[in-house]
């Protein structure tokens, strides 16, 4: 892929790249269907329960059905909402969602775009669903969906912002935004990778992270047990499914951006493990921190608003900041460049 | 911090432990001793005292009877007797009541139907509902033979 990217661009280039894109696709909605069928299998068993297992061999084809559901449902755009920010609203959730996924590389070959600034590229993309995500609760002209779009803003940008700067610490130990030379910077045995040098960051990222995806223990606009739905209310049949297609996305990039950023990307754990593809490591470590992400939904529960501001600006951001002043002095005495 | 770690391993652990789901519409559930079900009637046994009516909470029992066709006995036999399931709330006392357990009751409990009218059960209907009956029926220590005062 790296060689395609410094050609030419000529017609039969576009339609590999187009193409690629189209596999990418592909490979993220098979990803979506079945972790939405993982989920619900893990949160079952957690509860005790069983979990789908009616359609289809094991209950494989649940969510298949779940989907093809919401499509076949009416599309509704209520009489009084803003027509055209409404149609908008889902449209520009998912684009970034999926745009963000061209910077994060797989392997040492296997990569769709090769961007100096990649992880600028990647927190400035994921900011438009913000935007999207408050355009439509605004469009629906309800009001309870306008409630759930400023919760949502809220929490978003209020977490963004320890979310960038506990990975601060991360590209001042690799000296650089590209995302291929973080994982290459790390070691080959697992303790040089950066969760633990970059402890703080780490979990802060972590926390960030679950709030950015509006997941349990943060997932207050939503909130399905207490509120109407939240910020698509409105929605129906297809544009909702964009809604939670891009929610599913999102986790599919934070699990690719944990993965690359802080658990060594495509690197084995020990050199004498190189044997095993480099892309069954990122595959294995992508796993474990989306079932860490069911893992948390299954456990804790939701905290409140007051609590959630307050723990995102008082706790979060002066520890990543107290990170990046660590990591600095870190390697001002010890490493000096 | 330290109850948060907690949960988690709480959750994980429950994870792999025995699940209490019961596959029930695929395999019969298996009612406890004592269950209170559909009752099962056993014509020959009733000798049309008429208690398991006058007790019933609800008047969902009707029943009639008629004189003994074997003139030599004295005495009546049973004619008809229709339980209706809309109302009945299966409390046990026309089974305690009736003094020859002609009325008993089963494990048995699927009684929807798409029709009201598939509720009201007749003679006929509780007499094949004999399966799974309830083998104990009036372990309170009632006495067996000349009871009363």
């Amino acid at each position: 892929m790296g060689d395609l990217l410094l050609e030419q661009l000529t017609w039969g280039n576009a339609l590999i790249f187009f193409l690629s894109a189209v596999v990418l696709l592909m490979i993220v909605l098979g990803f979506v269907t079945y972790a939405i069928y993982f989920e619900r299998k893990v949160i079952g068993w957690m509860q005790l329960r069983i979990g789908p297992n009616r359609v289809g061999p094991f209950g494989l084809l649940q969510t298949v059905a779940d989907i093809l559901k919401l499509l076949l449902k009416e599309d509704t755009i209520p009489r009084k909402a803003d027509r055209a920010l409404f149609i908008l609203a889902p449209v520009l959730a998912y684009v970034p969602a999926f745009a963000v996924l061209a910077v994060i590389p797989y392997t040492d070959s296997l990569y769709f775009a090769d961007l100096n600034v990649g992880l600028l590229y990647y927190v400035a993309l994921s900011g438009i669903t913000t935007l999207a995500i408050v355009l439509g609760g605004w469009a629906s002209n309800n009001k309870y969906a306008l409630l759930g779009g400023m919760r949502s803003a809220a929490q978003m940008i209020s977490y963004e912002v320890p979310l960038v700067i506990s990975i601060v610490g991360v590209v001042m130990l690799s000296g650089s935004l590209n995302l291929r030379t973080i994982v290459a910077e790390q070691g080959n045995w697992f303790w040089e990778w950066n969760f633990l040098p970059q402890i703080i960051g780490f979990v802060v990222f972590v926390i960030a992270a679950v709030s950015e995806l509006n997941r349990t223990p943060f997932d207050l606009p939503e909130a399905e047990s207490e509120l109407v739905a939240g910020y698509h209310v409105e929605y129906s049949g297809f544009r909702f499914a964009f809604f939670m297609l891009t929610e599913y996305v999102y986790v599919y990039a934070i699990a690719a951006l944990t993965t690359i950023l802080f658990l060594g990307g495509w690197h084995a754990p020990a050199p004498f493990l190189d044997f095993v593809p480099g892309l069954l490591w990122f595959m294995l470590k992508f796993a474990c921190i989306v079932f860490f992400l069911f893992w948390l939904r299954a456990t804790f529960p939701r905290v409140r608003v007051d609590q959630l501001m307050g723990f995102g600006w008082k706790v979060l951001l002066p520890l990543a900041i107290l990170n990046v002043f660590v990591t600095a002095a870190y390697i001002e005495f010890f490493i000096k460049r | 911090m330290k109850g948060l770690l907690k949960g988690l391993g709480v959750t994980l652990k429950s994870m792999t432990s025995k699940k209490v789901t019961t596959s029930y519409p695929d395999e019969p559930f298996v009612m406890p001793d004592r269950f209170r079900g559909i009752q099962h009637f056993e014509p020959d046994k009733c000798i049309v005292c008429n208690q398991c009516a006058r007790v019933c909470p609800t008047e969902c029992i009707t029943l009639t009877g008629k004189p003994n066709p074997d003139p030599e006995k004295k005495g009546k036999v049973i004619d008809t007797y229709d339980i209706n399931f809309e109302i009945c709330i299966l409390c046990d006392l026309c089974t305690e009541v009736c003094p020859t357990e002609a009325i008993v009751m089963t494990n048995n409990f699927e009684l929807s139907s798409y029709s009201r009218d598939e509720l009201f059960k007749d003679m006929e209907w509780l007499s094949t509902n004999n399966k799974l009956v309830r083998k104990d029926n009036n372990n309170i220590g009632a006495p067996t033979k000349g009871g009363g005062k």
